[in-house]
């Protein structure tokens, strides 16, 4: 089937015309299948699930959608879909099976090492927002204060420089070098070389960031 | 294949999920440039697909508002009853029940008769069957305004727009807009509907 327009694609869908469902098929299964496997490490079974309730949703809601700057509109406006299933899913194998073991199966894989303190800070905002989402009130505040639990991940991050930020941003979501390096005019080469350090920094950073957290842990240690 | 990813890498796309950081399109224009076929069995993507037809037709008749020509249109479709004996039935002649299959004349020429006796028919509810009346009225009322409109838009950006595609942009800002119709055209409506109510 060959590729058509976005645009073309959303006129067949608001039309009715089942043609477009099979385009949206077409361009969109694989390719969020493919994500939510290899960037969010979800099992195939799941992420087949979750990418169904994304067109589902798409297709539901078409006629909400509306283009604003340029062609483009359309894939944002399904990633944010899609982006959307993948945190609900997310929060709740979260409130169901917790995420620190699977933060720890991470940290104990890195080849560099975090130190102890580092691994620390990181699994006390990974609790931080697993208690925000098991909350009574969660129904009501629970965005609010699932956002501040990740609040200090944001601040570390403005505190870097803006290719650091685009890098550890980007990278952690399985965009090429290559496109970074578009983005930040850095070569390719030296991106690959720093990625690992700037990690490193961004967890110093995030242990200065919080120092009560930081003296509990090292008195804890 | 799964890329590798540490500790952090896991924490960034959390708080990216939250929405609390963002890559500003970085990540989405990644991924509109990967191309990966659907790797998933014949059976599922039928079931895939038909899921997401029939949500296609649910949508369609949950986002326009009924018209009398929709819903004849729908009946037609829908049912093994053929127009001519639905014409017959309501005791139209057939040229006027296709104009009224595709929204081309006003409710109010119609006979209350011929509205009671479509009512009885189709077991429709008064509220559903003067919904679509007064719908059906503002849409051919403002259809001529429309024209002007969208043909004067036609002119200015794309001359060789054919009369078709208009046609199609008219009815879908037909059933999409919200109309108000002057007061004498809306005394009128109301007279119809109240003598359709039997009041």
């Amino acid at each position: 089937m060959a590729r058509i327009a976005n645009r073309e694609l959303v006129q067949l869908i608001k039309e009715g015309n089942p043609l477009g469902c099979r385009h949206l098929v077409e361009q969109y299964q694989g390719r969020l299948i493919h994500e939510a496997v290899s960037v969010f490490d979800l099992i195939q079974e799941d992420a087949e699930e979750i990418v169904s309730d994304v067109l589902l949703t798409a297709v539901q809601k078409i006629h909400d959608f509306e283009f604003k700057r340029g062609d483009g509109d359309f894939h944002v406006w399904v990633m944010t879909i899609f982006r959307n299933r993948v945190r609900d899913f997310v929060r709740h194998r979260a409130i169901t099976e917790g995420l620190e073991e699977r933060f720890e199966e991470a940290a104990l894989d890195d080849e560099e090492g975090y130190t102890k303190a580092e691994f620390e800070v990181v699994r006390e905002i990974v609790r931080q927002y697993q208690d925000s989402l098991s909350r009574d009130d969660n129904k009501t505040q629970g965005d609010g204060r699932t956002a501040a639990s990740l609040k200090a991940v944001a601040d570390v991050l403005e505190s870097m420089e803006s290719w650091e930020r685009v890098l550890l941003r980007c990278r952690a979501l399985g965009v090429p070098y290559e496109d970074i390096a578009s983005y930040t005019d850095k070569p390719v080469r030296q991106l690959k070389v720093y990625h690992a350090r700037v990690k490193k920094k961004f967890v110093r950073l995030l242990i200065q960031h919080s120092p009560q957290l930081a003296q509990q842990l090292s008195e804890a240690l | 294949m799964t890329m590798k990813r540490d500790m952090v890498d896991k924490l960034l796309q959390l708080a990216y999920l939250e929405g609390v950081i963002s890559t500003r399109r970085g990540y989405e224009n990644s991924v509109a440039k990967k191309y990966v076929p659907a790797l998933i069995s014949e059976g599922k993507q039928t079931a895939l697909l038909h899921g997401l037809e029939q949500a296609l037709e649910a949508s369609r008749h949950a986002e326009q508002p009924l018209t009398v020509g929709g819903f004849l249109l729908h009946v037609k479709t829908q049912s093994p009853i053929r127009s001519q004996e639905v014409a017959s039935r309501i005791g139209l002649s057939s040229n006027i029940y296709r104009m009224l299959e595709h929204d081309r004349i006003s409710p109010l020429k119609i006979s209350i008769d011929v509205w009671k006796r479509m009512r009885t028919l189709f077991n429709l509810s008064l509220d559903d069957l003067v919904e679509m009346v007064r719908r059906t009225h503002q849409l051919v009322f403002f259809r001529p305004s429309f024209r002007t409109t969208l043909a004067r838009y036609d002119a200015k950006k794309n001359k060789k727009m054919k009369s078709a595609t208009l046609e199609k942009a008219a009815a879908e800002l037909y059933t999409r807009a919200k109309l108000t119709l002057p007061k004498e055209e809306e005394a009128k409506v109301e007279k119809l509907i109240g003598a359709i109510r039997g009041e």
